[in-house]
Order: C-alpha cells, then structure tokens, then sequence
C-alpha cells in the first residue's frame, strides 16, 4: 500500500498553507470566523449530542478546540474516550478544519500520527459542515470505517477477517491521555 | 535684574570713555563711593523700558563729576567746608515715622514748618550752597541723597511694617500719602533754594536726578512682592465699580426682591437685561450717557490715588503689569456676572460686550494709563497709549471670554435646550473663530458629559433627552456635524452599554406623538421621539441628498478636523442618531418585536398608531428589515377578520346556543414570526377549554394544515361577578379570571380556598395564585381569612360594620386582615407579580446557569481538570456575552455539582468531571 500517496491526500500542511494565503490582507475575516466558532460552540453547549463534545483550547482565539469522543457501543471501540485537535483556518468555514486524533487510535482511517482519511475533510468540505457534524461523522466511522482507501491497511484486512483480533489491537494501541 | 550686567557693563564703558585710567587710579575714593551710591540707579534703570532720556543725562552728570572731581582737587578743603555747611541745611531731622504718618493727610507745609525746612539759609550756608552749585552740582545731590539713602530708607522701613498686616483697607493709600509727605518734605529746600541757583535748563535734568533717586530708595526699600497685590486690591475695588460689574451682581439680587413692582430707573447701565430691553437709539447711548455718581467718584478717586502713586515712584512698568493683570480678572468677572445664564435667542450679547469694552473697558484703560506711564516723558506729553487696535483685540479677546463662559455652561444650556439657543448662538462665534476653540468646547464638554450625565445615577432617558438636544443644539453650533462626531463618541459608547437603551427607544417611537406635544419630561418615556419620527420623515423626503451627488455644487470637502472614520450626517436627524447606536438593526427590531407584541396583543379597538409607527420606520431600514413586525401587524388584522368568520360559522353550525359560559375571541400569531413569550401556562377553566377547542374547528375548517397552539397567559378577559350585595365587571388577565373563576359555586355558602389547593387544580405556580388572589382582595371580591386560605365576601361590609371592624381589629388578628382596607391589598398584589416575576426570573438564570453548565462540562471534559479562575476565564472568553457570575458564585456552584457527585476536586483544587 502505498503511503505516501495517502499522505499527500491527506493535506494538513496545505490547507494551513492555503488558509494563509486566503486571510492575507482579510482582517476582518478573523471577526467572522470568531463569530461563527462562538455560535457552534453555543450550539453545541445548547443541544449537546451524546458521546461528542468538544471545547476550545485556552490560547483564548478559538481558532483551536480540543474534541472528545465515546467510542459507540457495539464496536470495538465501545467505553473509550477519544480525543481529537481541531485547528480552524482563517477563512473557516469556507475550508475544512485540520482535524488529528490526538489518543492514538488503531483505525482502518487514521494514521499512526492520527492523521485521518474522511472525505468531508477534504474536498468534499463544505460550509454547512460544523464541528458538531465532523464530530458525529467521525463517530459514525469508528464504527463504519471505510475500507476501500484504507491509511492502515493492516487494520482494514483486519476488520473485515478478524473482529476480535482488531480489537485487541484497538485496546493495546488505546492510551487515555487525559489527566496528565 | 538680569539686564543689570550688561547695563553696569556699558556704564563702565562710558566711564573708561570720560575718566582717563589715571584719574580712576587718583581718586579711587570718590570713584568707589560713586559706584556704590549708583548701583541702586542702576538696578532701577534696569527695569525701566525708556532709558535713552536718563542713560543720557546720567552720562553727562558723569561727565561733569568727573571733569569737576578732576580738576578741583587743590581746592578740596574750601569744598569740604561747603559741603558740610550744605549738608547741615539740607539735613533732614529725623522725627520719626510717626508724625509722617500723622500728617499723611494734609499738605505738608505746618510738617515743613515744624522740620524748619522752610526757613531760609543762613547767609554762610548761601554761600556754600552757591559754591557747591558753581563748582559741584553733584555734590550737593550726593549730600540729599545719602540722607535720603539712610533716613527715607528707615521711614519706608517703617512703612514696611505696615505691610505686615496687609488685611487693613487702603493700606496702600496710607502708605502713598505718607511717602507723598516724605518727598514733600525732602524736595521742599530744594525746590525753594536750590533750584534758582542753577542755570535754568539743568534744572529740569536735575530735578528729574532728584526725583528719580527718590523714587531708587522708595522702590529698593518697598519690596515689589507685597506692593503688588494691595495694589491690586485697590485697583479691583475701584475698577469694580467703574465697570458696573458690581451693579450686575446687585441687580441679580434685585431681580428677586423688586416684585413690589418698583423698577429701579437707570438710564446708565452695564446690564446686559436692561441693554436688551431698550431701542437700538438708546442701546447706543446707555454705556455713554448719564453715568451714575457713584462710578464718577471711584473713578475720580482711582486716577487720585493713581497720580500720588505714580509721584512717589511706585507706578510704571510695574504698576501697569498689575493693572493689567487686575483687567484681565475684570473682563472675565464682568462676562461671568453680565452673561452668565443669558442664554435667550437671538442672542446680542456679542454686540452687547463689545460696545461695553469699547465704551466702558478702554475708556477706563485709557484713564489709567495715561497716569502710570512708564515713561515720564511720555505722561507729560500725554500720548496715546491706547489705540484702536488694542481695543479691537481687547474685543475679540472679551468674545473669546464669552465662549469660554458659554463653553463651561454648555451642559446646562443643553438640558435647557431649546429656550437656551441664544448661547449656542453666542458659542458658535467663539467656536467659528479658531479650531483651537472647537478642540477646547469640545474637551470641556466631553468631561461635563463624562461627570454629570454618563454616570449609573443618570435613567437612560435623561441621558437620551440630553443625547437628543445636543444632537440638535450642535447642529446648530456646527452645521458641518465633526463637533457633534467627537462629542456624541463617549455618549454613544456609553449608551451601547446599557441594557435598556434599546427598550427606552423603541417605546418611545411606538408612544403615543399627542402626549408628546405636552410636556416631554413626562419621566419614563421618550415621547418626543415618536413626534420626531413623523417630523424628520418629511424632512427627509425633502432633502435627500446623498455624500455622492456629482451636481452638488455646493460641496465642500470635510473640515480639517474631523475624525478620519468621520461620516457626514444627513440631517440633525436624531431617530437615525439613535437607531445607528447600535451594530445593526437586528437589535433595535429584536426589541422592535417585543413592545410592538406585547402593545398588540392587548385588546383596542384599532392599532393605527403601530401601523404608522412600523411605516414609517419601513422607510428608513426598508422593507426586509421589518418584516417580522409586518407579519405581526398582518397577523392581527387577519384574526379579527377570521375570528368574525369563525364567530359566523359558529352561529351558522347553531354552537351558540350550548356556548353559555361566554364569548372567546381570539388572535392568531404566527409563532415564528412573534417573540418568545415568557409567560407561564396554565389550566383554563373546562368551559373555555371546550369552546378553545371548538373554535380551532372552526379554524382548521378554514385554514386547512394548521394548528392553534392556546396561550393561555396572554390575553384579557371581562369578567362579571355578581356577588349577594355588589357586583363587578372589569377586564383583567386571563389569569385572574381563572383564579377567581374557581371561587364560582352554585350553593349559598361563600366559597374558601387555599392556595395549594387552587395550584393544584389550576397547575399554577403558587406565587401567581397568590398574586391573583391578592388581586381580587384588593378589588373586594375576596378576603384573605387566614394565611393563604382566600373566601369569597359575598356581602360587602357596610361602613357601620367596617368602623366596627376596625374597632375589633385590635383585638383579632382575623377581623384586623378582614378589614385590611383595599389599597393595602392592591399593594400587596403588586407584591405578589412581582415575586412572581421574580421567581420565574430567578428560573431563567436557572436555566442560564444551566447553559454554564453545559459550557463547564465541555471545558473539563476537553481540556481535562481546571482550576476555577481558569475556568472562569475561559468562561468569560468562550460565552457570548460574557460570564456575568463572579468567582464566588461560581465556586458556589461548582460547590453544589461537586456535592452532586458531577464533579470532583483532584490533586491541586482542580475540578474534574465525573464520568
């Protein structure tokens, strides 16, 4: 499999790089992305979804949040927590956030960095896409994962032969990183 | 002092001229003693502005000491025995201070007589004095002067003393007389014997040297620092009256005590009332003519005390200094008591002031100067020291007095706004005549805005009405608006700030304009805004001209000092001032929504004036922004149309007959498009419950797909009672008419019933029935016969019974709540609404707290355990609208979680959340 071509697929670098180029000379969109995060993030207090919840980190710009989520039941990763990083760009929400698993996670879909395979992060991004949305997606695809463009490939095969044996991967591989 | 090294220099310099190097060495004595004699001249000339006429006659007195002194030495001892025989004579006997100050007021002579300086010389002393007049004139001065050196200086010393207790009056005229005496004295012997001795055109030169050494030792001796505030004070006292400034004070007294009637007759008067009362013809001539006695004699008196001043040296430079300094107080004392609180249009005060500077100030100033003249010369010729000019500068200077004066009233005229426009009239010259001006009017009164109105004292409505007349009062003062944009800047920011800015607005646009004629200090609501709507809009259908019309051809580029983000107004158009507070419109129609639902759904029989309030508002955010207003307006045209409908259909289907127990009319609202109503549900009595729901057949019959939701809090219902010996018919709220509906029986017995039981049956929080009750106590409908157990008076208590209630209301508790009278009941009524209010606000923070809560949870669960103050902060960051709780009460709640079992405190006080 290869790797590389995936990597370049999964373009965190670019998008931050593109963003930059985008909010060059656009200072009131900092204004207005600020706005939109405030909103989702009252959204997102007011009408909680179970097992999603996500914050943002404490640089005070909202431009970074820090996500958790349950692992759903009646999968391998059932009882887990699972916490992921978003970075927002500056033209949010006109381009995807950067979304990484921070827990390391044994997934057909994420990388050994926690970097993730999900199309609605890529190009088929759109602005009617909020965090609570990426969030209940990415949820979905612990349970669903797409096999057919694996970034673990060993996990794929494994999925599909050996349920049991996945999840004994999932649970030596998951490490809880709160409470540091 | 600092001009004397230079001066000292060039005298050396004349002397090295005059004396050769020899004859300084031959006779360093006298030279010595020369010099040391000089310095106080020399220090004296020093300060003296003119010194060409003396620096001259001193140079050639020098000349003719020297000449004399050089070649008269084998005759020394002739001169040393004239001039001890002159000294005698002219020696001044030294009878002490005392009787100076004795005669002070007389002429002198029986003092001369008494000191023998009368007496004629003795036939030797003649000759001496005529030796010592051919051969050294300055001899003869030198032995005046050195009595003069140590005997003046001691009676001035005395003097002196007397400046030690400057709180006597006219200390300083007791003071010139005295020293008018002295020089009397010293100069009598030698007006009388000297002067014929000399060649008539020394004379002159030589009286002047006298003079002047008199006037050396008088102002050495005298310490200019105490001279000059008596001097001041003497000028003030007088200059007072001279200008009429006293009059003006007096005359603000005497407008209190004059309602006798008697009107004071003054042709002559400074008064700016008075000025303004009369004819041009008699404006012209009412600073000029008929002065009054009493400024006559303080003017006579001044230019007195003036002249004796200047005699004895101590006028001048600086008593001109002091004089100015003293016209300078005037002319502000004089604008602040003529102008101040004169605020009527059109203003002449202007006008006014500038005829007092040239009629009354100048012609003072020109007294006066021509007295304390620096130059004696210049005195004697009389020259003119006062033009034209100055006067024109003294008159733009009383202008720029006058805008200060207006500058530090502004606040004041703005609250009197508009009977006050005459002082902006009068601000708007001062602030034409210099930008510096328009900074400082505009400094100042942003820091009276700042102490007087922008305060947590103020209601938003006087800090509107006053937002309101100095949006008008500085269109006036400014056409062009940047004075306006730098002064409405605090105003405006601090508006945004309050809660109810946005309330207070609307209902004013939506009052009714007819109370708005009347008085608009009516308190509570902006009245005026609703006129103002309707007034501006013509106005701006007129007039609508934008920043970007190319045929304007009377543009002009924005003043230099406007702001740079500075946007010109259209108009003094205050609604757009207003509405433009705040970011957007959003805001103001959120508000808009609520007064017009809350105004709509209450019973009338027509809405014209929201109807005209929202047109006219539609023409300036435009349709869009209003939408949900004219849906809410629709909404109520509609239902009555449909509700006759259905009413119809109702009689048609033959409902009405079983519909005994009363009429429903109701009002359909789009519930999208109405705010959110916090009232809180209740159950209605079944017999509404049954025709609610017949209407809403009738309803949905007409109005395929949609629902009726009842809201049962909103809306009013007229009620009539009939009770065994009164009845009552009113309107009141849905609510009362419940509460007092479950009271009805059919038996005899007046019905009792407690408060939990009516909460029960009617799922009413416990506070509302309370509140209802109360209510109805207070209408005396029911009685409160113990607490919280309500009964039905049937029979309302005649008075007999009522006196005899209150006289056993001493004795029980029962009868004394019985006959609890009707106003206290209301009152608690009112009471219990608004603990109700209260209870159901205290429910939104709840719920708020609630909100908080959720924001907690997601902030541990993330971002792992937080201390408090962290947590707060990230509160105040990620909460829109910020945290409104401090840390006490958060820590209190997150006390009371912790206690839950929903949180709990790791290592380090971290709170922490339990899965």
């Amino acid at each position: 499999m290869d790797y590389s071509m995936e990597d370049t697929q999964n373009s965190a670098p670019d998008a931050q790089q593109a963003s930059k180029l985008n909010s060059s000379g656009q200072k009131s969109d900092t204004q207005s992305v600020t706005k939109r995060l405030q909103a989702e993030l009252m959204q997102l207090m007011l009408s909680p979804s179970p097992g999603i919840s996500a914050f943002p980190d404490a640089d005070g710009n909202l431009l970074s949040w820090t996500a958790t989520i349950t692992g759903p039941t009646e999968t391998p990763y059932e009882g887990l927590t699972l916490k992921l990083s978003f970075a927002f760009p500056n033209n949010y929400p006109y381009s995807p956030p950067t979304v990484l698993f921070k827990t390391p996670i044994y997934h057909p879909n994420v990388d050994f960095s926690g970097r993730i395979c999900l199309d609605i992060l890529k190009d088929k991004w759109s602005a009617v896409y909020n965090v609570s949305s990426v969030l209940l997606s990415l949820q979905s695809l612990l349970g669903e994962p797409n096999n057919a463009s694996p970034l673990n490939a060993q996990a794929a095969e494994l999925w599909d032969s050996d349920q049991a044996e996945f999840k004994r991967h999932v649970l030596a591989r998951h490490q809880d990183l709160d409470d540091e | 002092m600092l001009s004397t090294v230079p001066l000292n220099v060039g005298r050396r310099r004349v002397c090295g001229s005059v004396f050769s190097p020899a004859s300084l060495e031959a006779h360093p004595k006298s030279i010595s003693d020369f010099r040391r004699e000089q310095t106080p001249v020399a220090s004296f000339q020093s300060s003296d502005s003119s010194s060409t006429f003396k620096a001259d006659s001193q140079s050639t007195s020098f000349a003719t000491i020297g000449g004399s002194t050089d070649t008269t030495s084998p005759e020394e001892d002739t001169l040393n025995q004239a001039r001890q025989a002159a000294k005698e004579f002219l020696s001044v006997p030294n009878l002490g201070f005392e009787l100076l100050y004795n005669f002070r007021n007389t002429d002198g002579s029986q003092v001369l007589k008494e000191w023998n300086r009368l007496s004629p010389p003795s036939k030797e002393t003649a000759e001496a004095l005529e030796y010592l007049m051919r051969t050294s004139p300055w001899t003869l001065f030198e032995c005046q002067f050195s009595d003069w050196a140590i005997q003046g200086m001691d009676a001035v010393r005395r003097l002196n003393l007397l400046l030690k207790s400057p709180g006597e009056e006219g200390l300083l005229r007791t003071i010139v007389d005295c020293l008018q005496l002295a020089r009397r004295i010293y100069l009598a012997p030698v007006v009388h014997y000297l002067l014929p001795l000399i060649t008539t055109p020394h004379q002159g030169g030589f009286l002047a040297q006298l003079q002047r050494a008199f006037h050396t030792v008088v102002q050495y001796s005298l310490p200019w620092k105490k001279i000059s505030p008596l001097l001041a004070r003497e000028l003030t006292q007088d200059a007072v009256v001279i200008l009429g400034i006293d009059t003006l004070d007096e005359d603000s007294d005497a407008d209190i005590m004059s309602l006798d009637g008697t009107e004071m007759e003054r042709a002559y008067s400074v008064s700016y009332k008075d000025w303004k009362q009369g004819s041009p013809e008699v404006r012209a001539h009412m600073m000029v003519d008929g002065e009054d006695g009493r400024v006559t004699i303080a003017r006579d008196r001044l230019l007195a005390f003036l002249n004796g001043l200047q005699l004895v040296g101590l006028g001048g430079d600086q008593a001109q200094k002091v004089f100015a300094n003293v016209m300078n107080i005037m002319m502000g004392d004089f604008i602040r008591a003529a102008y101040a609180g004169e605020w009527e249009s059109p203003s002449t005060v202007p006008q006014h002031l500038e005829q007092w500077i040239e009629n009354v100030y100048a012609r003072l100033v020109v007294h006066v100067l021509a007295i304390i003249n620096s130059d004696p010369a210049g005195a004697q010729s009389g020259a003119m020291e006062v033009s034209l000019r100055d006067v024109e500068k003294w008159q733009v200077m009383g202008i720029a007095r006058l805008g200060k004066l207006r500058v530090s009233e502004l606040f004041d005229v703005i609250v009197d706004w508009p009977a006050s426009s005459g002082a902006v009239e009068d601000l708007r010259r001062f602030t034409n005549n210099s930008s510096g001006a328009r900074l400082y009017a505009t400094n100042i009164f942003s820091v009276n805005l700042l102490q007087r109105l922008l305060h947590p004292g103020a209601s938003t409505v006087e800090i509107l009405q006053v937002y309101i007349s100095i949006i008008r009062a500085f269109h006036i003062l400014d056409p062009k608006g940047v004075l306006l944009d730098r002064i409405a800047r605090p105003i405006r920011r601090y508006l945004r700030d309050r809660e109810d800015t946005v309330k207070v607005i609307v209902s004013g646009l939506l009052a009714d304009p007819a109370t708005a004629e009347g008085p608009t200090a009516t308190g509570d609501t902006l009245a005026e805004l609703a006129a103002e709507l309707t007034k501006v809009h013509h106005h701006s259908m007129q007039n609508n001209r934008s920043e970007l019309d190319y045929d304007d051809l009377y543009w002009v580029p924005d003043p230099v000092d406007a702001a740079p983000d500075y946007k010109k107004s259209k108009s003094a158009d205050v609604i757009d001032s207003l509405v433009s507070l705040f970011d957007s419109k959003e805001t103001f129609v959120k508000e808009m929504q609520t007064l017009l639902a809350d105004r709509l759904i209450q019973k009338r029989q027509n809405y014209d004036q929201e109807v005209t309030v929202l047109e006219l508002l539609k023409v300036r955010f435009g349709d869009s922004a209003l939408q949900a207003c004219e849906v809410m307006l629709k909404d109520i045209s509609d239902s009555r149309r449909l509700d006759l409908t259905v009413r119809n259909d109702q009689m048609l289907s033959g409902y009405r007959k079983q519909a005994g127990a009363g009429k429903l009319h109701a009002k359909v609202l789009s519930r999208f498009f109405w705010p959110e109503f916090q009232e809180q549900e209740f159950k209605v009595p079944d017999e509404i419950t049954k025709l609610q729901a017949r209407y809403a057949t009738c309803f949905e019959r007409r109005k395929d797909s949609r629902k009726l939701m009842w809201r049962n809090a909103l809306g009013q219902v007229t009620v009539e009672l009939e009770l065994q010996n009164h009845t009552f018919k009113d309107e009141v709220t849905t609510r009362q008419a419940t509460v007092i509906y479950a009271f009805q029986s059919d038996s005899s017995e007046p019905a009792t019933k407690t408060i939990p039981e009516l909460a029960d049956e009617l799922e009413m929080s416990p506070t509302l029935v309370r509140s209802a009750c109360l209510f109805w106590v207070s209408k005396r409908i029911l009685t409160e016969v113990q607490r919280d157990t309500f009964r039905v008076l049937e029979f309302l208590p005649t008075e007999d019974e009522e006196h005899h209630a209150h006289a056993a209301g001493d004795f029980s508790d029962v009868s004394d709540s019985e006959a609890g009278d009707t106003a206290n009941a209301a009152a608690a009524a009112e009471a219990a609404a608004a603990a109700a209010a209260k209870e159901s606000a205290e429910a939104a923070a709840m719920e708020k707290m609630n909100v908080y809560w959720q924001f907690i949870v997601g902030m541990l669960t993330n971002q792992g355990p937080m201390a408090l103050n962290r947590i707060v902060m990230m509160l105040k960051i990620a909460v829109p609208g910020g945290f409104p709780f401090s840390n006490e009460e958060l820590r209190e709640f997150l006390g009371g979680m912790v206690s839950k079992g929903k949180l709990e405190i790791v290592n380090g006080g971290n709170y922490k959340i339990v899965h």
